[in-house]
């Protein structure tokens, strides 16, 4: 048996758990290649107008795996522990594939976690593995190892991240993004690729000591209903001490985002701070505009503080 | 010889040239249409600029690009500086207006606005991906009532009560603009209304959240515009500097950096009777199909882009 996982959305913060649960089920697992040109444009094809970029890549990949395997794994995330909401696109995302896809013949694996309605991500994943029909043990066994190594992977990375947050003689500059953006070969990389080019590190908000960074939030906003959003926004505190500047990416019009880098502009004014918007223009001149000059008024700061000739 | 020094802001409306010598003074300087064809207009620009200056006593040593198309025209130029506009507007204001605290800029497609604090850009920001209350909002909505762009201002000044527009977004404002016509407001007050509506919407989304402060620099292609002038003035309740040479500061911006980088190039005037072309060719690599823009001199290849992997990358053999 094959199961498709979209190489988008949540599958860059709970790929690792996906992947390795259903392979210790001993099931097969394709995932969607990285984002193209192509993906893009069927996304596109099959979503609203008004569905945000991110969104539009998602149904990339699913059409992608169309064919591809028995069941596409598309999870339905309402709420999560202790209140914590996330955005209705990952809430309403199986309706969505399951209503666009309908005459394409799908088979769809659920995986429902909301825990306002005491629906825990371990019955999320018992439910699905008794679909599979996979014995209650195995499912436990799977789970439990799908866990470890989800941890095993953050604790490298934030273990990595500490060691990049020290370098030295490079400007540092933390980009604040959901990790479906930042990371996405197609409209993140780029970004982070040219940042490079221009001498500086970037650092990805998303790998961040996660209880913390929610705690530092409440500072900021005590009230803000995502989860994904506390997290990044009290990374930004987390790290402001060890970094030059901070970019905002967004795709075009994520909802939460629009709202809290409002929230982050007006409040944070510890570094300088720009927002950046990922849309499906293809033109690169506007985006290299703003980062390069971004970085240059930084770098003329630092400069002044150093006491070197003013420009 | 005296050395001097060459900038190019090539934007998507315009392009403007300056040279300047070692202390900063403007040898000669031009203003043309890009017309959709930076190459042509660099090479105009480039004769323009010969005629202005004596070429038995003023060498070239370096040359800085800005503005949209700087990196083609880099390539073309050999500049030694390629700087976005952010920074070579900022430094070529400083260098006029060193206590400048405040540059308001609205362009043909975008707009944004500078902070300075001692000669030193201290924050900025720039209109997102709307262009909405830009120069190109305010030449469309002159030609749909008829009148020249260039006139537009001096009309909204006759107004007394400029109508209220909607400009937060073109499409709305141009069916506020329709309705507010035909239900009998004067033309000088809808002109006055434009020009205020694209003031109010530069402040709250650009400049939104931002301390403006005096001495305040207005630039850009709208800073022609009467009108949009005294609007500025009216809502911040300051005085807006607008200067003569206020298209040219990129230009000179850029070239003054063109000077700083200390990196002199030979440089031949002569570059109008080379020919430049580009051609653009899709790389099957992937199924990102990525366009490659390639950029020849004479038959030489000499620089190409576009290419969002190493697969495609066109390697550049030294002629």
């Amino acid at each position: 048996m094959k199961v498709g996982i979209a190489r988008a959305f949540l599958y860059y913060k709970y790929g690792h758990l996906w992947e390795t649960f259903f392979k210790e089920l001993g099931i097969d697992v394709v995932i969607s290649p990285e984002t193209n040109k192509e993906t893009l444009k069927n996304g596109t094809k099959y979503s609203i107008d008004e569905s945000c970029l991110s969104s539009k890549i998602y149904m990339g990949h699913i059409y992608y795996l169309i064919d591809k395997c028995d069941y596409i794994f598309v999870p339905r995330i309402a709420t999560l522990q202790n209140n914590n909401m996330v955005c209705t696109k990952f809430h309403a995302a199986y309706d969505l594939v399951n209503n666009t896809f309908k005459d394409k013949n799908i088979k769809l694996l659920d995986y429902n976690v909301d825990y306002r309605k005491n629906q825990t991500e371990f019955l999320a994943f018992l439910n699905m593995g008794k679909k599979l029909k996979k014995k209650k043990f195995e499912i436990v066994r799977a789970y439990y190892l799908a866990k470890q190594a989800e941890k095993k992977v953050q604790g490298v990375a934030l273990l990595e991240q500490e060691q990049i947050l020290k370098t030295k003689g490079k400007l540092k500059i933390l980009i604040v993004a959901h990790p479906y953006n930042v990371y996405d070969k197609y409209i993140g990389e780029p970004i982070l690729k040219y940042l490079e080019e221009l001498d500086c590190v970037p650092i990805i908000a998303d790998v961040a000591p996660k209880a913390e960074a929610i705690k530092k939030s409440k500072e900021i906003s005590p009230t803000l209903p995502w989860l994904y959003n506390k997290e990044l926004l009290g990374t930004i505190e987390l790290f402001k001490k060890d970094i030059d500047g901070v970019i905002l990416m967004t795709s075009f019009p994520c909802g939460p985002d629009s709202l809290v880098n409002e929230i982050i502009l007006r409040r944070f004014k510890d570094k300088p701070i720009i927002n950046l918007i990922l849309d499906e223009q293809e033109g690169t001149a506007g985006r290299e505009t703003r980062i390069e000059s971004f970085i240059d008024i930084i770098k003329l700061k630092k400069d002044d503080v150093n006491g070197k000739e003013k420009n | 010889m005296k050395k001097a020094y060459l900038g190019v802001d090539i934007g998507s409306i315009s392009t403007k040239g300056v040279i300047l010598d070692e202390d900063n003074n403007i040898l000669a300087s031009k203003y043309i249409w890009t017309e959709g064809n930076p190459i042509g207009a660099v090479k105009n620009l480039i004769g323009e600029l010969e005629q202005q200056i004596d070429t038995s006593k003023i060498k070239i040593v370096s040359i800085g690009t800005t503005g949209s198309a700087r990196k083609l025209i880099g390539v073309v130029l050999n500049a030694s500086v390629v700087k976005n506009e952010i920074t070579a507007h900022a430094i070529g204001t400083t260098s006029i207006y060193p206590d400048v605290r405040t540059i308001f800029e609205i362009g043909g497609q975008d707009s944004k606005i500078i902070l300075i604090e001692d000669g030193i850009v201290v924050d900025y920001a720039m209109n997102t991906l709307c262009a909405a209350g830009t120069g190109s909002f305010l030449s469309s909505q002159a030609k749909r009532l008829g009148l020249e762009v260039e006139e537009f201002g001096e009309l909204a000044l006759k107004s007394k009560k400029p109508t209220n527009i909607a400009a937060r977004c073109t499409v709305f404002a141009e069916s506020d603009l329709v309705h507010k016509a035909q239900i009998g407001h004067k033309k000088e007050d809808i002109v006055a209304g434009l020009c205020k509506a694209v003031v109010t919407n530069y402040l709250n989304n650009v400049g939104k959240g931002k301390k403006i402060m005096a001495p305040i620099v207005f630039q850009g292609g709208v800073s022609k515009n009467v009108g949009v002038i005294k609007s500025f003035e009216d809502i911040t309740g300051q005085k807006v500097l607008v200067d003569p040479n206020s298209h040219l500061m990129g230009a000179i911006g850029v070239a003054i950096l063109a000077r700083k980088s200390g990196q002199e190039i030979e440089f031949d005037f002569n570059i109008a009777n080379i020919e430049f072309k580009t051609k653009g060719v899709e790389c099957h690599k992937c199924a990102n199909n990525c366009e490659i823009i390639c950029i020849y001199r004479g038959k030489y290849l000499i620089d190409a882009w576009g290419n969002k992997c190493d697969n495609g990358a066109i390697p550049i053999k030294n002629h």
